[in-house]
């Protein structure tokens, strides 16, 4: 994983330092709150529904040991002893004092880890594929790209202000996993004549007016990457809108004008920007890439040992992906156990899986963009030993890409902007759904669930999203079927007025008749039967007999 | 602030500055307890306005709030009910 330069080391303890007297400043009244909010902000503290809110940026979503270890002992330190990992890779705490967040920075900065551009309008942490450089299925290890990528849009003079807040998103592969089309900007990497460069998307997003990425070039050759977004931020900060809010996202603006008209504008700048200063060159690119090698992995025969719990297999089936090197597997550690909510761990199970990572698994872990956690490279031999000690702590769930596995935002029991909760929903349907049987009979199915029009529980890419609204003042949920975010990204249907929470489950139930009753064999996905069978079916069902 | 309230009865909430913490305005200042919360009417609110302002003057408190409740003091809205009462689910 990429290491800090001295240069990097300076300039996150110099913004403690700085954040530190800000602090001292603010609570002797020497700033405003009006002052200090953007100042914090820029460091990724908000004021949530009950208490400050810390989101600390997990660049792409990868994690040493020694950082998720000190995440463990920051959340039991200052804050309640667990932390939420977020559709962003990212990780947050609730309840941090505000005189203790200089602390918490500082001690993040001790292994390498801040919280800069968290938050703002600005551009966000790069996301990316949680298989990276792990699957054979890639066409190049997406990683240093967004760390290229990283170092160019930090503290970037120009972008630090922009109208909206700014979301990348890179794959490597031709299955998306990063959802590329539903960001500000998308990056496929991509072959054509041998040669490497990126198919570039933009205008993608969700939130309360949901667009899939347009593609606006299809290869950007590689030393361009930077020339290339340079330009289309450039194009976003000059056009974008800053007198609406709500218009205000590079998706209303490629709406807006049209995506070749916007492309115009940016092959404008483009040519103002390339061939000049951001262009990379082959050996800063295979400096970078060096920091992403794998790990001395041995390919080898190794067998996963034999054993007779059936709760081990289930755990193969649904949470082990065969890694590229032979004689090992990634391993997905489930965060949405029974009665929890999606996407949390205690300090105690962020200790354990930095401890097993440090054994099984060189050290490394990733977050995924669906709030689960993966051990990138275990050797088959040590499967069992290591769903063992997961399953001490609860973390064995056998449920990845099962209905049990919600994406969920926080909702009204946490987020000042909800309409409705939607952690007690998705408790609700791992309760109902909790047999491994009857979820895997269903089988893979993507339920996504908001509490509010902003999207951040991506309800309009869930196959089954779950929308929560205020109806009178009662929590009410609508929902919308075939939204996806992989390559053939679609955004779901409102099936009809929503249900309050009692009749919601009754019709999820119904939902999932239908499509049992339609599926063609058991290999036949809910997304694939919607696909082919269209809305009315599912909403004839739940409303006609409702 | 006042202007958008709709209801006859209000607690002054906010924030702790230093702390994020909950706190309710009482006789005694602000207090964690809402059951000690001042109960005031619509033709008060004013005048809690200024107290207020100057509480985040002295950055005392941050994101000051009137929270809607009945004649009874009991609390209406699901939002302020959560803010007040805490989590509803299982951490």
């Amino acid at each position: 994983m990429y290491k800090y330069s001295q240069k990097d080391k300076t300039l996150i303890n110099e913004r403690v330092e700085q954040f530190k007297y800000q602090v001292q400043r603010r609570i002797e009244g020497k700033l405003s709150e009006e002052e200090f909010k953007p100042l914090r902000l820029m460091n990724g503290l908000y004021l949530q529904l009950h208490a400050y809110m810390l989101r600390v940026a997990i660049p792409y979503g990868e994690l040493s040991a020694l950082q998720m270890n000190k995440l463990a002992e920051i959340s039991k330190r200052y804050d309640r002893g667990y932390g939420h990992f977020t559709t962003r890779q990212n990780i947050q705490f609730n309840w941090p004092k505000l005189i203790d967040v200089p602390d918490i920075l500082s001690d993040l900065s001790s292994v390498e880890m801040h919280a800069i551009q968290t938050s703002g309008n600005c551009i966000r942490n790069i996301s990316t594929d949680h298989l990276a450089g792990l699957t054979s299925d890639e066409i190049e290890d997406p990683r240093p790209w967004c760390e290229i990528i990283r170092k160019w849009s930090t503290f970037h003079p120009e972008f630090s202000f922009l109208p909206r807040k700014f979301k990348i998103a890179v794959t490597g592969s031709s299955a998306d996993r990063a959802a590329i089309k539903f960001h500000d900007i998308g990056i496929k990497i991509v072959k054509k004549k041998q040669t490497t460069g990126f198919e570039i998307y933009v205008g993608g997003g969700q939130g309360r007016s949901p667009f899939i990425g347009k593609q606006i070039n299809d290869f950007v050759e590689k030393k361009n990457l930077l020339n290339y977004l340079e330009a289309i931020l450039t194009t976003y900060n000059q056009l974008g809108r800053r007198d609406n809010i709500y218009k205000a996202r590079i998706k209303i603006l490629v709406h807006e004008l049209g995506i070749e008209a916007f492309k115009k504008h940016v092959d404008e700048n483009f040519k103002i920007f390339r061939n000049k200063d951001l262009d990379l060159e082959d050996s800063f690119i295979n400096q970078t890439k060096e920091y992403f090698k794998l790990p001395n992995l041995k390919p080898s025969k190794e067998k996963i040992p034999f054993s007779k719990d059936i709760n081990f297999h289930n755990w193969l089936m649904r949470n082990s992906i065969s890694h590229k090197v032979n004689g090992y597997s990634i391993i997905l550690i489930s965060l949405k156990p029974r009665g929890k909510p999606p996407g949390d761990a205690s300090a105690e199970q962020m200790k354990i899986i930095s401890k097993i990572s440090e054994k099984f698994s060189f050290s490394e872990i990733r977050v995924t963009h669906e709030q689960n956690l993966v051990l990138p490279h275990v050797k088959n031999s040590n499967l069992l030993e290591v769903w063992s000690e997961l399953k001490k702590y609860n973390l064995a769930t056998p449920n990845l890409g099962l209905i049990t596995d919600t994406i969920c935002c926080p909702g009204m029991d946490y987020c000042s902007l909800a309409t409705a909760r939607s952690i007690p929903i998705s408790q609700k349907i791992t309760e109902y759904y909790q047999k491994f049987d009857k979820q895997n009979d269903i089988g893979n199915l993507k339920i996504k669930i908001s509490g509010c029009i902003n999207a951040c529980g991506h309800h309009h890419v869930g196959n089954i999203g779950i929308l929560g609204l205020d109806r009178n003042g009662k929590e009410s949920y609508q929902i919308t079927l075939g939204g996806s975010a992989n390559q053939n990204a679609s955004i779901g249907k409102i099936i009809g007025p929503s249900f309050p929470e009692d009749r919601l489950f009754n019709a999820i139930e119904k939902i999932l008749i239908v499509y049992k009753e339609n599926r063609k064999n058991s290999n036949e996905d809910f997304l694939s039967v919607f696909n082919r069978l269209g809305l009315e079916p599912f909403k004839k069902e739940v409303y006609d007999s409702t | 602030m006042a202007k958008k309230l709709k209801g006859e009865f209000f607690f002054l909430s906010a924030n702790e500055l230093k702390s994020g913490k909950i706190v309710f305005y009482s006789k005694e200042g602000w207090i964690d307890d809402f059951k000690k919360a001042t109960k005031i009417s619509k033709e008060e609110i004013e005048s809690y306005e200024k107290i207020y302002q100057a509480e985040e003057t002295k950055c005392i408190i941050i994101s000051p709030t009137f929270i809607e409740v009945d004649k009874n003091g009991e609390i209406l809205k699901l939002r302020d009910k959560i803010r007040i009462n805490g989590l509803t689910i299982e951490i």
